[in-house]
């Protein structure tokens, strides 16, 4: 099978007839179609609109976090381990706000 | 008279079907079936399943009607459709191959196979039966882009439009599959010759 022969196979199907549709098909698509629900355009949701369909969502997840942080530093607090708040302090005073230690 | 005879424009009659005259898609279906059907013809050979087929697509077209954006021809967008729904049919049907007789061929199509004379011709009709039997061995999307390619005539882009491969993705399918086709034809050639 060459490729000149392959070609002529595709030319030849070219120009098969294809089947004609019955009077009555478009007929019958439409009975289909009232059957479908009806055509709505789709709802276009801008960036606000999404933010405000997420707000419930986002402030559980903010609340969440901050329940989380205060019963952590209760936990600690209570196990007498610095709580988080006086861990941050000393670190910072440490390290982050005396330069000076730095210096040789 | 029919108001649809007023309406010469596809996007006319689309912005009044979207207003609520449901009856006046029977008027697109009349003026794009003939496409419909051509396309899906080229993919299922039996004429009842062409119609299933066609009925599909219009179906999905009216699904999906709010998503034409109209920057292309409507029947660009229609054939889209009819493609999808013509793979889909394919990989339905591939998966269930092994139920189906594949159909003998004819006397005629095995003679053009085997003769190297150009002036042995073949109809039409055994041309297209002897390529779907061929077809049956590729993949479903090798089979879509090749008959895009070669039979419709389409332009890589438009075969990536309809398929959502790319580019060179298309390329490299057309290629093997016209390699693909060479070696089943010459196989069925080998066979019935056995």
């Amino acid at each position: 099978m060459n490729k000149r022969k392959l070609n002529r196979l595709f030319e030849l199907v070219r120009s098969e007839p294809a089947p004609v549709p019955r009077e009555d098909f478009a007929a019958d698509v439409l009975r289909a179609v009232h059957r479908e629900p009806p055509v709505t355009a789709p709802e276009a949701l801008a960036i606000s609109d999404q933010l405000i369909r997420l707000f419930p969502r986002l402030v559980f997840a903010a609340a969440l976090v901050i329940v989380l942080c205060v019963a952590v530093d209760f936990g600690l607090t209570a196990a007498g381990v610095p709580g988080l708040g006086d861990g941050l302090a000393q670190i910072s005073a440490q390290w982050l706000l005396t330069p000076d230690e730095f210096r040789l | 008279m029919n108001s649809n005879e007023t309406v010469s424009d596809d996007a006319e009659l689309l912005e009044r079907i979207r207003n609520g005259a449901t009856d006046d898609f029977a008027e697109i279906v009349r003026r794009h079936q003939s496409r419909v059907f051509a396309i899906l013809h080229r993919y299922e050979r039996d004429a009842h399943k062409v119609e299933d087929l066609a009925q599909e697509t219009f179906v999905k077209a009216w699904r999906a009607l709010e998503q034409f954006d109209g920057r292309a021809p409507f029947e660009h967008w229609l054939s889209r459709v009819a493609t999808r729904v013509a793979l889909d049919h394919l990989r339905r049907e591939k998966r269930r191959q092994n139920e189906i007789r594949l159909p003998e061929l004819g006397d005629d199509a095995l003679d053009w196979l085997r003769s190297d004379d150009e002036k042995n011709e073949l109809d039409a009709r055994s041309a297209a039966e002897l390529l779907d039997l061929a077809m049956r061995e590729l993949s479903p999307l090798d089979r879509v882009v090749i008959t895009m390619q070669e039979i419709e005539g389409c332009s890589v882009k438009e075969i990536c439009a309809a398929t959502g491969a790319s580019g060179v993705a298309v390329r490299v399918r057309a290629l093997r599959a016209r390699g693909k086709l060479r070696r089943v034809l010459e196989k069925l050639m080998k066979d019935e010759n056995e």
